[in-house]
Formats: C-alpha cells, structure tokens, sequence
C-alpha cells in the first residue's frame, strides 16, 4: 500500500500535466465537431465564392450573378483589397469575380468582357471556374442566336436546370464517424502525452538514488514494489482510458453507442496498453527528471505528427507514412481510418483491424521484454 | 566589470542543458515534424485527375456526343484532362460496383433508359465535378446544337505566393523568440537577491545594478540570436522555406521578436514573487497561448481572430511576428510590416520600462 500511496501522491503532484492535455484534447477534439445534416441524397460541393459586381442592374449580369448564388456558397468580407487577399490567403473564399462595370450591355452587344478573378487555384477554384466558363458558354450560344435579354434569361435558366440522375450506395454516415475517428486519432497524443510523463516522473523518482537504496535494504521484497509499481501504473492507464472514453461519449454523444464505437474504444483501450509499455520502457532508462518533459514532447509530437493524429492520414506524403510503420501509433490511427469506411461487419472488412491489433500487442511485449533486459543489465548500484 | 558579468552569464547559460535544448533543439525537431506532415497538403488541394469508369453498353456506343466529349476530358495529351475513364462491359457492372466499394473509382456512368446514371459512394469535391461535366452534356444535348467555343474571359490577378502552410513556420519562428524569454528569466533570477545565493552577493557588491542586469540581458539576448538564426539556417536551406524576397527586413523583425521575447521574460522574472518553476510556467504559457492564436495549431485560427477580434493578435506579440513575415512574404507593400514592427517594439519597450521600475531600489533589511 506505501508504494501506491507514494505513487498517488506524486500523481497529484502532476494533476495540472494531465488536466492540461485533457484539456487540449476536448479543445481540438471539439474545433472539428461542427454538427452536419445527415442525408443519402447526392450534395454537390460548392466552392467559396465572393462577387464583387460593379455592373449597373440589367438581366444579364443579375441572372449571372444568381446563377453562382446557386451553385456555389456566397461569402461576404469587406470590399477592401486586404481583407480579400487575407480571406484568400486563409481559404476562407476559393474564387472572387469582379464583374465590370458595363458587363451585361457588352456582353450582349457581342463581346466577351474581361472579367477579374482572384483564385486559390486549388480543387474548389477549379469548380467556380468550370461553373462559370459553362454559364457564359451557354448564354453566349444563346446570345449568338439572337435571343433578346429576357429570352436569353430564360433560356440559359431552362438548359442550366437540367440535372442528371445520382445515386449514393453508402448508407453510412462518414461525417459522423469522421468526427468520431478525429477525436480518437487525437487521443493518441494526448494518452501517449500524459502516460509517458507521469509514468516516467514516477519510476524516476523510485530511481533516485537515496531512496532506490533505501528500498533495496528495506525488508520489503523488490519484486513486490515492483508488482506495485506495475499496478499503480496500469491502475492510471486504466483510469485515463475511462476519462478520455467517457469525454468521447459526452462529447460525440449517441453516435458511439454503435459497432464502430466500441472498436474505437477497444482499440484504444489496446494502445493505451502499448503506450503504458513504452512510458515503462522510457522510465527505466530515463534518469533525469528534467529530461522528461523534453522527451515526452518529442515523443508524443513525433509519433502523432508523423501517424495522423493531427493531419489525417491521406494528407500525408508516402515517405513519412512509410516511416510511420515503425511506430505503433501508425496501426492505432490505421485501425481507426479503417473503421470508419466499414460497412458490413465480416471477416473480410475486420481482417485490417485485427492485423493492426496484433502489431499493437507485439509492440507492447517487445517493449515489456525490452524494458526487462535493459532492467536486468543495470541492477546492481554503486 | 560588465564584460566579466556578461561572459559568465553567457557560460551558465549554455551550461543550462534543459534550456539549450527547449529555445535551440525543440523548434528544430518541431519544425521538422510540420514540414513532414503538412508538405503534401497544398498540393492535395490540387485539382488531381479523377478515377471513373464508364458502362459501355449500347446505348453509350451509340451516343456520339458522350463519346467524343469524354474522350476529349480523358486524353492524355490535353492539358484541361479531368479523367482517367475505365469503361467496363455491359456485362461486368458488378466490376464497376467493386471498384467503387474499393475506392478504385470516384463512381461510374451508365445509360439507363436513355438517360446517364451516376453511382457513387458518397458526397466529394470529385464526385461533383463528374456529374457536372455529365450534366454539361445533358445540357448541350437539351440545346440541340454546338455551344458556343467561347471561352470565358478570365484574368486572373491574384497574389503570387499563396502558400498558407508558411503561417506554421512563422508561428515557430515567433515561438522561438518568445521562448528567448525562459533565457531572460534565467539570467535575471541570478541577479536577483530573493531568487538565488549568487544574486544575495551580487546585491551586496559594489558593482553598478545597471551593469549587471544589463550585461545578463546582452549575453541572453546573444544566445537567443543564435537560436533563431540556427533555425533560420535550418528552416530555409533543409526545410525550403519561403520568407519573401526581403532579406534585411526578415532579419530586422527576428532581432525586434528576440527583443519582445527578452523583455517578456525580463518582466515576468521581475515582477512576478514566485519561484523559478512558477516563472518558467508563466512564460511558457503566455508564448504558447500565444502561438495558438497566431495560428501554430490551426492556421485558421490566425484569421479567426484577426477578422472577428483584431485587437488581441494587435497586443499578442506571437501574433505580431507571425503577421510580420505574413506581411513579408503575401504583400507588395510595407505598410503592415512596419505596423508590426513598431507594435513590437512598444510592447518591449513597456515591458521592459515598467521592469526597470520594478528592479530599481530593491532592498532588504533581512532576507
């Protein structure tokens, strides 16, 4: 019972470390939970647009400018330059079009006026592009007919309404287990974070030497501090796993009483046991208490910036990903991408997430196994 | 006497390896993650050319339009191409299925009854641009004659140098500054009687206090200087980051930054009563939240604020380097630069006024 008061004590030392990254975790987890409809029917997307119209009211320009009010999502910034350079810049608006003054009566006197734009040249920009080159494609074919401004109107409005017939084959829900798979993914880091810290504070403040000498002669055996002290610390992992299980449900609410979420929840409850096994594994050589804090930064940060924890997975380039194989945050964060896209549960679409399972427990026995070698090696002191 | 002090502070600070590493190695090692993870994401906002397929049963053989339109879209020599088409056998549509359950495909045409069909998987950006290049079709069909080959005439007159994953480094940049801070604290902390033995003696010297704190400050701001041109070093020539074209400015601003990092720590170290952890903490949580509403852990963040709360990036000093190289690197003009170059050397000079204040006439009785 000492050893686990010592180590309760030493946690409560540290409270502000592990509320400081639960923190961070209900903060980011939550940034990415804006609520979404949930249909079967095709959405299109639509890109950001922003018009600047200097054109007095005529048909034309209006019904062109009703067209992209349509098609594509209206953003309102200040019509001054730097605000529509900075709403670029942050993609907050894809595609502005300053449409001319003179723009409609031009248009149908024959010509084909120059129109302004400002662009981010990425997927979204390409889209208002295509959507406004085919609008001018049909209302010139209709001008060059002979159609008169109403005429033309109507025209342009009846051809662009045609639509094709869609069909969506997925039933599921992906945003709601997007959101689901960003909070867990996230998770990662904050587990890894907060184990490796207080585990490590924990086992090096038994290692300081005084009091590991103080142990050694006291009549109580090693092997039961030891058993303790791998109770205590599972005890906590246990514990942190509930914490960040039950946020997940109050945070995501009814979409984790579903198949999807209990393998979110089992497959963390798997890596938070390979994390315990690394912050042990790290404890043991790590001596220096002002070391820790450097080390787990660079540990927590390496392995969920190079897995996906913050940027997801398909972001990321191949090499890094290929070098994210060695580390057992990659078949965490796999599992949990993979869960996302099944539909049906059988053998076939579990296959994955077993696999990646079983790469978590070998990484924790070859930290166990690690961790005892390494331990067995520096036994005797001074 | 002033060059003895700031050559010994000099030394302690480089013998403080847990300093060392947070204001020099740490911005490198998260420099480098930042560049591993977000060097692809630009470029996967591209425009790629998207994976369909296509039933070809006879109704799509028969069709001349559709035929001659999407072999356009797919042939490898335009350089508008949109998509890579698979077309599949009427009979193998349980292909066409398979590759869509397996994210082969973003999803296939098929002619039912005249009309084109589309299936997908679900909603996307290169699902949208297959059913309007579709539609397109229907369109011109519905119009019963060529459309017009008039191209929209577009003039595009946007900014170069639209690469918004830059704002990250620059937070890192404005980071490390700020972490010169912890440095200043340090050096401070050993002058002071009431945080350190060696700050007792130094009261009790007959040296000049203004020597002394001034000589600590120079030697932190040397070391800080160091740190940030090695990541400088570091970020442009291993990394390729962008600073704009304007050299003497990006120097000028990272020597002000390193000012306003030096004397928040020369503040806090002053004015807070509380031990050297307490202080470090401070420090560390200003620059932190800090950087996070300049933009280092989402870099709409930045924008967020700025648009709806411009005043609290105008008094953030994080936020005032990374507009700096924002303003460097995204704008012509100057205007911007300077305003948050003279913000940042009125949030040093207060800070370190009202730390001058703070530090003059210590005196104790008993200590």
């Amino acid at each position: 019972m000492i050893v686990f008061k010592a180590f309760l004590k030493i946690l409560n030392k540290n409270k502000s470390i592990i509320i400081l990254y639960t923190v961070i975790l209900v903060v980011f987890g939550g940034i990415n939970m804006n609520a979404s409809d949930t249909n079967t029917n095709f959405v299109a997307s639509k890109p950001n647009v922003m018009i600047i119209n200097n054109d007095e009211k005529n048909e034309i320009t209006d019904n062109f400018i009703k067209y992209l009010k349509d098609n594509s999502k209206i953003i309102k910034l200040k019509n001054n330059e730097d605000a529509i350079n900075d709403g670029l810049f942050y993609r907050d608006v894809n595609f502005v079009i300053y449409i001319p003054k003179g723009y409609g009566k031009d248009f149908m006197a024959g010509k084909n006026p120059e129109i302004e734009i400002k662009t981010t040249k990425d997927y979204k920009a390409s889209l208002a592009d295509m959507l406004i080159t085919r609008y001018i494609q049909v209302a010139s074919t209709y001008r060059d007919m002979g159609n008169t401004d109403t005429e033309l109107v109507k025209n342009v409005n009846e051809t662009l309404a045609k639509q094709g017939e869609v069909t969506i084959t997925s039933k599921l829900d992906t945003n709601k287990l997007e959101r689901i798979t960003f909070y867990y993914n996230f998770a990662s880091y904050s587990i890894l974070a907060c184990l490796v810290y207080v585990i490590c504070l924990v086992l090096s403040s038994f290692k300081d030497i005084k009091i590991q000498k103080r142990t050694i002669i006291s009549s109580t055996n090693y092997k039961k501090i030891n058993r303790y002290l791998l109770l205590s610390n599972g005890l906590f992992s246990l514990i942190l796993w509930s914490l960040y299980v039950i946020l997940s449900f109050i945070l995501l609410g009814n979409d984790m009483f579903s198949k999807q979420g209990a393998i979110y929840m089992l497959n963390c409850f798997v890596f938070t046991i390979v994390a315990t096994t690394i912050a042990m594994f790290i404890g043991s050589i790590v001596l220096n208490k002002n070391a820790i804090n450097g080390i787990v930064n660079v540990i927590a940060l390496g392995s969920s910036f190079l897995c996906g924890a913050f940027v997801p997975m398909q972001w990321l380039p191949k090499g890094v990903l290929r070098v994210a194989h060695i580390l057992p945050s990659y078949y965490y964060i796999s599992t949990n991408e993979a869960v996302k896209s099944i539909e049906t549960f059988d053998k076939e679409s579990l296959k994955p997430v077993c696999i990646n399972t079983l790469v978590l427990l070998g990484f924790a026995l070859f930290f166990v196994i690690l961790t005892n070698v390494y331990s067995k090696k520096k036994q005797k002191i001074g | 006497m002033f060059f003895h002090n700031f050559k010994y502070s000099l030394k302690t600070l480089f013998r403080n390896k847990a300093m060392i590493f947070w204001t020099f190695a740490f911005p490198i090692i998260l420099g480098t993650f930042f560049y591993l993870a977000f060097s692809d994401i630009e470029n996967s906002e591209k425009l790629d050319i998207i994976d369909v397929a296509i039933i070809k049963n006879e109704e799509f053989e028969s069709n001349e339009l559709y035929k001659a339109v999407f072999k356009e879209l797919s042939d490898k020599d335009n350089k508008d191409r949109l998509f890579n088409i698979k077309y599949i056998d009427k009979d193998d549509e349980k292909e066409a299925k398979e590759l869509l359950d397996n994210e082969k495909i973003s999803g296939y045409l098929e002619f039912v009854n005249g009309k084109p069909k589309l299936t997908f998987k679900s909603n996307g950006i290169n699902e949208t641009i297959f059913k309007y290049v579709t539609e397109g079709i229907v369109q011109s069909a519905y119009m019963g004659r060529n459309v017009s080959e008039t191209k929209a005439n577009l003039k595009d007159i946007s900014r170069k140098n639209l690469s918004y994953t830059m704002i990250e480094f620059y937070t890192l940049i404005a980071m490390t500054c700020l972490y010169g801070g912890l440095l200043g604290a340090i050096a401070i902390n050993q002058n002071l009687a009431n945080m350190t033995c060696q700050g007792k003696r130094i009261a009790t010297a007959p040296v000049k206090k203004w020597q002394v704190i001034i000589s600590s400050a120079l030697s932190c701001y040397i070391t800080q200087i160091l740190g940030v041109a090695l990541l400088f070093i570091y970020t442009i020539f291993a990394l390729k980051i962008d600073y704009g074209n304007h050299f003497f400015k990006v120097v000028l601003l990272s020597l002000v930054g390193c000012l306003a990092g030096l004397s928040l720590g020369i503040f806090v170290a002053t004015l807070v009563k509380a031990g050297e952890n307490a202080k470090t903490g401070i420090i560390i949580s200003i620059t932190m939240a800090g950087c996070f509403l300049s933009g280092m852990m989402g870099i709409s963040m930045k924008y967020i604020v700025d648009k709806n709360a411009p005043i609290v990036n105008k008094l953030n000093p994080a936020s005032m380097i990374t507009d700096g190289f924002y303003a460097l690197y995204y704008y012509d003009t100057f205007d911007r630069y300077y305003f948050d170059l003279i913000s940042l050397l009125i949030f040093a000079f207060i800070l370190i006024g009202i730390s001058c204040i703070g530090l003059r006439r210590q005196k104790y009785d008993s200590i």
